[in-house]
C-alpha cells in the first residue's frame, strides 16, 4: 500500500525528465554548459541545434553513459545513473545493420534482456511481453521477418515495440527521420503519434527545422546551452535560430511564414 | 565398391590421420562458433591480427621455458605467450587507435606486423634453440598433431562452447545495438574483451591445424558461408561449426588421397569452394536465387505499360489476348507481369476478361496524370511535337507525388495537355478535409480560407469564407472564384497559391 501510493506521486508529481544544471565536458571547453530544464510525462519533445552542439551529449546523459562535471539528470525523480532501462534508446536507422540475422520477434525481445539475470533463460512471460508490444504497433503478422525485409515505417514501429516491451516510460530517438522518404516521414510520425499516446515521453533529434513546429509538442534549441525550451512557435524565432545557427539563414525566411501560418 | 570403402577406411587406420580428424574437428567448431560473431562485428582482421601475434608467444613462450626450466617445447607455456602475444596486440590497437587520429584498421595492421616481425626475429635468433619447425608454423601440421594439443584444442573447444552458450544474450545484443546493449546495462567492453579472449583462445586452437597464415580461413570462411543461408544467429552459430567440419573431413581425405598435399591449405580450399558454391546456390542470398527474383520480377514500365493500355482501351473487361497482341514485349514477360499486376490487386480476371480493381482504377488515373502533366512539360520547354507522346511515355514512369506535383505547379496547373484532353486534378491531395493550396481546385469544388500567407491585407479573400471554384479564365492562367454573396473574384497563380484552404468537396465528382 505504502510502495504504491509512493509510485503514483512518483508519476503525478515529479516530471519524466529533470535536467538540473547540467555541465559535460571532454575537455577544456564544456559540450553542454548549465543545461536545465523539465520534461512533464507523454510529450513529443524535439531536440535541434546544428552539428556539435551537444545534442548526442545530452541523449547519452540522459541515458546515464556519462558522469556529468556537474548537475544531474532525474528520469521520474531518480537520478539517470541509477535508472538503467527505464530510458528506451531507438537507435538511427545508419547505425542497424539491416543484414543482421534476427526476426523482428528477436529484437523486441530485447527489451527483456535487462529484465532477466544473465544466467537464466527468457521465460515464457517475456516472450508473451514481447509479442504484446508487437501487437501494440500492429506488427505481430511480421513477427518472423528478417527486419532487413521490412518498410522503413515497419522498422521503426519494430524498434519502438522493442522500447514497449523494456518497459521504459521514456523513448529516446536518434534522428528517425534521416534518410526517409516522405511516405515513411508520415509513416514514423504516426508511430511516434501512437506511442506518446500510450503515455510515453518521446524525445527526437530532430535536424530538419521546417518540419520541427508541424512535429512536436515542444522543441529543445540547443548548442551547449540551452537556447531555448518551449512551444515551436516560441523557439523557432527568427533571432534566436540566427544566434545559434550562425551563417545558415538561408532557410528561415521561409520559416518564419510556416510558424506564422500555423 | 568395395575399393570405394576402403579408401574411406583405410585413412581412418593411420593414428595420425585419426589425430588430426579429431583435432582439426574440434578446433573447426570452436572457430565456427566463435567466426559467427567475428563476421557480423567485422573483425575478421582482428582475428587475423591475433594469429600473427602468436608467432612472437609462441616463440617467447618456448624460450622462456627451455632457457630458465630446461623444458623442451613445453605446451602450456607457448599457450600462454600466445595469448599475452594476443593481449599485448589487442592493447596496442587499442590504444593507438584512441590515442591517434589513426583508423582501427591501420592500428591493426601497424601492430599485428610488427610483433609478426618480433617474433621472427626471435625465432631467427635463436633458431638453434628452437626445435619447431617455422615452416610447420605457417601452413600449420595437423598431421604430426600430438595429445597434448589434442587436449589443448578439446578444453578451448569446451570453454568456448560454455562462454558462447551462457553468454549467448549479451553477445547477441552488444553486437547488433551496442548502445541499447549499455542503456540497459549490459557490460559491453567487457563482452568485447570477452569475445576477444575467446578469438585469442581459438585462433590458438587453430594454428597447429592449419597455420597462423589461414587461421582466418578457418575462423570466417565457415561462419560467412553459414551467413549466406540463414536469418537466425541461433542457426548461424551451429550451421558454421557444421561447414568448418565439412571442410576439414573432406580437407583431410583429399589430402590423404592425392598425397603429398599439406592438409592445412587443403582444408581452407575446400572450405573457400565450400563458400563459393553456397554462394551460387544458397537459397535466399545465393546468386542464382538473386538472379532468379530478377527474373520473375516484371519491369516496373511493363506493369504501368499495361495499366495504361486498359485504361486507354476504356471497356470494363479486356481480353488477355489482346492485351498480349497490343503490348510491344515478349508474351511471356507481359503474362508474367499481368499475374504481378494481379497479385499487386491492382487487376482482377473474370470470364470476361481482365478488368481493374479501385486501386488499379486509381494507379491507372496518376500513370495519365503524370503522363499528361508529362507531354505538358515537354511542349513548354520546346520538344517537336512528334517526340511528345513517346518521350513523355518514357517519363510518365517517373511519377512520385513530389515529381508530379512540381511539374504541376510548375507549369502553372494546367488542364489541358498539348492534344486536348484533359489532365485529372490531383486527386491525391484533394480529399475532403485536406489542406491544400487554392490554386489547386477546379471548377465546382467548394473549399473555406484557412490562411492567406504574405500578410497581404489588400488580398480579397478573407479567412474562414467559403469559396466555390468556377472556371478558369484568360489562358486557363486566371483563376476565380465565387464568394458566399455571389461575388467573383479572380486571382492569377501566385495569388491563388497564397491561400491556403481546407477542401470541403469536390462538387459533382
Amino acid at each position: 500500500m505504502n510502495q504504491s501510493s509512493k509510485d503514483n506521486s512518483d508519476s503525478s508529481t515529479n516530471p519524466a525528465i529533470l535536467v538540473d544544471n547540467l555541465t559535460v565536458s571532454y575537455g577544456p571547453v564544456p559540450a553542454l554548459l548549465d543545461v536545465s530544464f523539465k520534461v512533464p510525462a507523454g510529450q513529443l519533445i524535439g531536440i535541434i541545434g546544428p552539428n556539435g552542439s551537444g545534442k548526442s551529449t545530452l541523449i547519452k546523459a540522459i541515458l546515464g553513459f556519462l558522469k556529468p562535471d556537474f548537475g544531474t539528470v532525474y528520469l521520474f525523480g531518480e537520478p539517470a545513473a541509477h535508472a538503467k532501462g527505464r530510458v528506451a534508446y531507438v537507435p538511427q536507422r545508419g547505425s542497424v545493420d539491416w543484414d543482421f540475422p534476427v526476426s523482428v520477434q528477436e529484437v523486441v525481445l530485447m527489451g527483456r534482456y535487462g529484465h532477466v539475470p544473465w544466467w537464466k533463460n527468457l521465460g515464457q512471460q517475456e516472450w508473451q511481453l514481447a509479442d504484446d508490444a508487437l501487437e501494440m504497433v500492429r506488427m505481430s503478422h511480421y513477427r518472423k521477418r528478417q527486419i532487413g525485409e521490412l518498410s522503413g515505417g515497419q522498422q521503426q514501429r519494430v524498434f519502438m515495440a522493442r522500447a514497449m516491451a523494456q518497459g521504459a516510460d521514456i523513448l529516446l530517438l536518434d534522428e528517425p527521420f534521416a534518410g526517409v522518404d516522405a511516405a515513411t516521414e508520415r509513416a514514423i510520425l504516426d508511430v511516434l503519434e501512437q506511442t506518446k499516446q500510450a503515455g510515453k515521453t518521446l524525445l527526437v533529434v530532430h535536424h530538419d527545422l521546417t518540419t520541427a513546429a508541424e512535429y512536436f509538442d515542444a522543441l529543445i534549441l540547443l548548442k551547449q546551452r540551452l537556447y531555448a525550451f518551449g512551444s515551436p512557435e516560441a523557439v523557432l524565432h527568427r533571432r534566436l535560430l540566427s544566434e545559434v545557427y550562425e551563417g545558415s539563414l538561408r532557410i528561415f525566411s521561409d520559416l518564419s511564414q510556416t510558424t506564422k501560418n500555423s | 565398391m568395395q575399393d570405394l570403402l576402403d579408401a574411406f577406411i583405410e585413412p581412418l587406420t593411420g593414428i595420425h590421420f585419426q589425430k588430426a580428424l579429431i583435432g582439426a574437428a574440434l578446433s573447426a567448431i570452436a572457430c565456427g562458433v566463435v567466426g559467427s560473431f567475428i563476421v557480423l562485428r567485422r573483425m575478421a582482421f582482428l582475428g587475423d591480427a591475433l594469429s600473427h601475434a602468436m608467432l612472437a608467444g609462441v616463440t617467447s613462450g618456448y624460450l622462456f621455458m627451455q632457457m630458465l626450466f630446461g623444458y623442451e617445447a613445453h605446451a602450456p607455456a607457448m599457450i600462454i605467450g600466445a595469448l599475452l602475444a594476443g593481449l599485448v596486440t589487442v592493447s596496442a590497437i587499442s590504444f593507438v587507435s584512441q590515442v591517434s587520429r589513426i583508423k582501427e584498421d591501420t592500428a591493426i595492421g601497424i601492430m599485428y606486423t610488427g610483433i609478426f616481425a618480433l617474433g621472427g626475429i626471435l625465432a631467427s635468433v635463436f633458431s638453434d634453440r628452437i626445435h619447431i619447425h617455422l615452416f610447420d608454423f605457417v601452413v600449420g601440421m595437423v598431421l604430426a598433431v600430438e595429445d597434448g594439443h589434442l587436449w589443448m584444442i578439446a578444453s578451448v573447444c569446451a570453454l568456448v562452447l560454455c562462454v558462447v552458450i551462457l553468454f549467448f544474450r549479451q553477445l547477441q545484443i552488444t553486437t547488433f545495438d551496442p548502445i541499447m546493449a549499455a542503456s540497459i546495462g549490459v557490460p559491453v567492453v567487457g563482452v568485447h574483451y570477452l569475445l576477444t579472449a575467446c578469438t585469442s583462445l581459438v585462433v590458438v586452437s587453430a594454428v597447429p591445424v592449419v597455420g597462423v597464415v589461414l587461421v582466418v580461413g578457418l575462423l570466417i570462411t565457415p561462419a560467412a558461408t553459414a551467413y549466406l543461408v540463414t536469418n537466425r544467429l541461433r542457426t548461424m552459430v551451429i550451421a558454421a561449426p557444421v561447414f568448418g567440419v565439412l571442410s576439414v573431413v573432406v580437407g583431410l581425405y583429399l589430402s590423404s588421397w592425392i598425397g603429398n598435399v599439406a592438409p592445412g591449405p587443403m582444408i581452407v580450399v575446400v572450405g573457400t569452394f565450400q563458400f563459393i558454391v553456397l554462394l551460387c546456390i544458397a537459397p535466399r542470398y545465393g546468386l542464382i536465387a538473386d538472379w532468379w527474383r530478377r527474373y520473375q520480377l516484371a519491369p516496373q514500365t511493363l506493369l504501368e505499360d499495361i495499366l495504361g493500355f486498359i485504361r486507354d482501351d476504356g471497356r470494363q473487361h479486356v481480353p488477355l489476348h489482346e492485351i498480349l497482341a497490343q503490348i510491344k514485349s515478349p508474351q511471356h514477360m507481359v503474362r508474367r507481369a499481368v499475374r504481378e499486376l494481379q497479385r499487386q490487386h491492382l487487376l482482377k480476371e473474370d470470364r470476361q476478361g481482365i478488368g481493374f480493381t479501385d486501386v488499379g482504377q486509381h494507379e491507372a488515373r496518376r500513370l495519365l496524370r503524370s503522363h499528361r502533366l508529362w507531354e505538358t512539360y515537354l511542349e513548354h520547354v520546346g520538344t517537336p511535337e512528334a517526340e511528345l507522346h513517346l518521350t513523355a511515355h518514357q517519363l510518365e514512369h517517373l511519377h512520385d507525388e513530389n515529381t508530379v506535383d512540381y511539374l504541376d505547379d510548375k507549369l502553372g496547373h494546367p488542364l489541358r495537355d498539348p492534344h486536348g484532353s484533359e489532365i485529372p486534378e490531383d486527386f491525391i491531395d484533394l480529399v475532403p478535409g485536406a489542406t491544400i493550396k487554392a490554386s489547386l481546385l477546379r471548377q465546382g469544388h467548394q473549399a473555406t480560407v484557412i490562411s492567406v500567407s504574405g500578410g497581404r491585407k489588400d488580398h480579397p479573400i478573407q479567412e474562414e469564407t467559403q469559396i466555390t471554384a468556377g472556371p478558369r479564365r484568360g489562358e486557363g492562367n486566371l483563376w476565380t472564384f465565387v464568394l458566399p454573396d455571389g461575388s467573383l473574384i479572380e486571382l492569377d497563380h501566385e495569388s491563388a497559391d497564397a491561400v491556403t484552404v481546407r477542401l470541403d468537396n469536390t462538387g459533382a465528382s
